[in-house]
């Protein structure tokens, strides 16, 4: 079983019985939207901004979890005091790999809106729990993930240098996953047409909006009949 | 002989009924003229009293009895009264039907614009008394937007059309007691513009002789040249003859009513009513009355005498009728659309979801109880499902029933869909959709693919009818409208070849590079390279990029497919060969979708 928690934004964590994964703990104008006593496992970072790494070097020191990104990621959390030795440096393609969990980044791209550059992003494809999930980060271009498996496929929607709604819904539609899941809207009228969309297009695949605080859980019944539930906190969670 | 003569007492009533467009009453007022005429040649009579008795009260006359005074020979004296009524005697309806080849229970009451209305329009007019009622004459002005009138059916009388004044004239009938008559003319309308038109007055004007709207039962008295006396003849001593003679001296006819004569007593003076009669007999001009009795008597009689009679009469009377009917307002049904698409323009070969918004306007003057709209949709587009098809009217959600149609019955892109959407029985829901009013219709499709060579055109044709419904107005684009815009996305795959040789003998490195170098994702990339007879393959790079090996008549051609390259991608493959004889160089061919 696979445990998806929602904290807002970009930011997920992804939990099973043997590990546990954080998904861009980014800082939101000036906020965190993780809590730095978080205890995780593993930290994944797909870019050097802000509203990607956010408290990720303080969340690690306390809870002595691995970062894991891209040169300029590890870097920057480096910088932020987290200790080298649980710092590690993702290769395009390459997987990174440990008992319960294996991801596999792939270089995207999306816009720093400082000034308006390219900058690498990557996303990730994340093998947990018996699940395939691709987690585009904050990608505006969609790279092999149209193609990859996908049993959970989570998207930004907003726009302003990430996916908007159509290039979401496109590449939703292309990989056909069991569940597609909006991040990072600007507002709700956002949210009612990605699922009006892929409700309509996307045979299929069941789009999912969850609310900061919301705990998804996954399973494959019988082993193979794909089964979900979604709660405002998780049996396990304390917040 | 001479003429006989009588007073005439003549009821003229007159009642003016105005009725609504609709041929609801009004208003209605009535008046009369109540005219005594003397008809001598040479007679006046005075002291004329016009008796109503109790027959008044439906009229403002507050007298029982009407002073006339006198009226010369040939002269007249009138009164004029008001008489209260409800409706009139003649009844009116029109049924301005604008659509007449559309049969339903109620009329139709609006004109389709750009469409040719065939009109009906019947005319009733119905007797609702038990006297005849003639002189009937019937106008009915055409107004200017109707051609081709046609008198269609009079149930009697004529009625003809004049083009130069544009009216139906229809007279030279009667109608007897409680009977309708009926006039049925078919016409075209053409409209020009949504304005509200006048579907021409109706006027009719008509006479019921000998009848009356008050219950006025008038009587006269009167007198006029009359001769009257008494002559006492001694026919033996002390016995006389007294005769009461009477005598019409004027040209008209007296009816005697009562005729006295009194004798005075010599001894005590008082007074013996010796005739006492009531002839009520009519004397012609010239005619004489008589009455006698005898009597014993020393000298001659002190008779007196009392004589009423008074010019006999005729009572005459009629009514004359106008109805006006008001002008039937016609409104106009026409509808305008707008159809937007929400990216206007779209990728080629990506898929983009598209909002379709199709606006209906009411811009019309009439109410519109029903919209259809027919809209179709190019291949390399997946249409919308019924739930997700969002209606709105007058900005708010529309949440009843419409009916919604998709031909084919499918989502698949590969060929055109037309989808069918009515909204109908708004009366009955939200309310019928009033002048400038508007429906929206919002859904959403997917573009799929589309290919910047071709050419996707959406045409929309939009219907609206009334209630009851006639026929459609309509307004529609051209055959090629509403193009869904293609934004060009240049394809470009890059295919090098190098060729290295290997660690041993006969052993060569195959470096094959494929890069989409285009700006749009290209799909099912096929790389086709070809190795001679003699050589296979020993080794692959990365592994899990194995080709199909395909044998061919001078060797085997290698074969990857790629779903998918994103602009950008490229795949960098290795391939080891080892094998005898000359190696030829080819290059490498791509396809892709």
């Amino acid at each position: 079983m696979l445990r998806i928690k929602y904290f807002g934004k970009t930011s997920f964590m992804l939990s099973t019985e043997e590990t546990s994964l954080l998904l861009n703990p980014g800082i939101w104008d000036g906020e965190a939207v993780v809590p730095d006593d978080l205890d995780v496992r593993i930290i994944a970072v797909t870019n050097h901004l802000d509203d990607a790494v956010g408290n990720a070097a303080q969340i690690a020191i306390n809870a002595k979890a691995w970062v894991l990104g891209d040169e300029s990621t590890i870097e920057k959390v480096k910088s932020q005091g987290a200790k080298p030795w649980l710092l590690h440096t993702l290769e395009n393609e390459i997987p990174y790999e440990i008992p319960g969990m294996k991801l596999t980044p792939y270089i995207l791209k999306r816009t720093d809106p400082a000034n308006d550059e390219k900058i690498e992003n990557y996303g990730l494809h994340i093998e947990m729990g018996k699940m395939k999930v691709s987690y585009v980060g904050d990608s505006e271009i969609r790279g092999p993930f149209g193609a990859l498996e996908s049993h959970i496929l989570i998207t930004p929607i907003g726009g302003d240098g990430v996916f908007p709604v159509r290039d979401a819904v496109s590449i939703c539609i292309d990989a056909h996953p069991k569940l597609a899941i909006p991040m990072r809207w600007e507002d709700h009228e956002q949210l009612k047409r990605f699922s009006k969309y892929i409700s309509q297009f996307g045979h299929g695949i069941t789009p999912l909006v969850m609310e900061p605080g919301q705990v998804l859980e996954t399973d494959w019944a019988a082993g193979h009949e794909f089964r979900f539930t979604i709660s405002q906190n998780g049996p396990n969670e304390s917040d | 002989m001479s003429e006989q003569k009588k007073v005439i007492i003549d009821i003229e009533e007159t009642e003016r009924t105005q009725l609504g467009e609709l041929s609801e009453l009004e208003n209605i007022e009535a008046f009369g003229v109540l005219t005594v005429k003397n008809p001598s040649e040479r007679c006046r009579v005075w002291n004329v009293r016009v008796l109503l008795s109790d027959t008044r009260d439906q009229t403002d006359i507050t007298e029982d009895v009407l002073l006339a005074g006198e009226i010369d020979a040939g002269s007249s004296w009138q009164h004029r009264y008001k008489v209260t009524v409800e409706s009139p005697i003649l009844t009116l309806s029109e049924t301005y039907d604008t659509c007449g080849e559309v049969t339903t229970e109620e009329p139709h009451w609006a004109y389709c614009f750009g469409k040719d209305n065939l009109l009906r329009v019947t005319i009733r007019v119905k007797n609702e008394t038990d006297g005849e009622i003639d002189n009937i004459v019937l106008n009915k002005t055409v107004p200017p937007e109707l051609s081709n009138v046609t008198i269609e059916q009079v149930k009697s009388g004529t009625a003809e059309y004049d083009d130069g004044t544009r009216q139906i004239i229809w007279k030279d009938f009667v109608i007897y007691p409680h009977e309708e008559n009926e006039l049925v003319f078919t016409a075209t309308a053409n409209v020009e513009d949504a304005e509200e038109k006048d579907a021409g007055q109706v006027v009719v004007t008509y006479r019921a002789e000998g009848q009356q709207r008050s219950l006025l039962a008038p009587d006269l008295t009167a007198l006029t040249e009359f001769l009257t006396g008494i002559d006492s003849a001694e026919n033996e001593p002390n016995n006389w003859e007294v005769t009461l003679e009477c005598s019409n001296e004027s040209d008209l006819v007296i009816r005697l009513d009562k005729a006295e004569v009194y004798v005075e007593s010599e001894e005590s003076g008082t007074k013996e009513k010796r005739i006492d009669e009531s002839p009520e007999i009519e004397l012609g001009p010239g005619t004489e009355w008589t009455s006698s009795f005898q009597m014993e008597s020393k000298s001659q009689p002190k008779c007196s005498q009392e004589v009423i009679y008074t010019p006999v009469n005729i009572v005459t009377k009629r009514v004359l009728g106008t109805i006006e009917k008001a002008a039937q307002s016609i409104p106009v049904y026409k509808i305008e659309y707008t159809k937007t698409f929400d990216p206007p323009e779209v990728n080629s070969f990506d898929k983009t979801p598209v909002e379709v918004n199709i606006e209906v306007r009411n811009a019309g003057t009439a109410k519109i109880n029903e919209i259809t709209v027919i809209d179709k949709l190019p291949d390399d587009v997946m249409p919308p499902t019924k739930e997700y098809i969002e209606i709105y009217i007058r900005g708010e959600e529309y949440t009843g029933n419409f009916e919604f149609a998709i031909d084919p019955e499918d989502q698949d892109p590969n060929h055109p869909h037309t989808l069918t959407f009515k909204i109908s029985d708004l009366k009955d829901s939200v309310g019928e959709l009033q002048p400038g009013e508007s429906i929206r219709i919002n859904y959403s499709i997917m573009a799929w693919k589309s290919r910047p060579e071709k050419e996707y055109p959406s045409p929309i044709h939009c219907f609206a009818n009334t209630y009851p419904p006639g026929i459609e107005t309509e307004v529609a684009s051209a055959e090629d409208g509403h193009k869904i815009g293609i934004i060009y996305k240049k394809r470009r795959i890059s295919a090098k070849k190098a060729i290295n040789k290997g660690t041993e003998a006969g052993q060569y490195i195959l470096v094959l590079v494929i890069e989409n170098k285009g700006e749009v994702t290209v799909e099912n990339v096929k790389v086709s390279d070809w190795i001679p007879r003699g050589f296979e393959v020993v080794g692959i790079e990365p592994e899990d990029l194995e080709p199909r090996q395909q044998p061919v008549d001078d060797g085997t051609d290698l074969v990857w497919i790629f779903e998918r390259m994103n602009p950008g991608d490229q795949k960098k493959i290795r391939v080891t060969i080892q094998g005898e004889g000359e190696y030829d160089r080819r290059e490498p061919v791509v396809t892709s979708d």
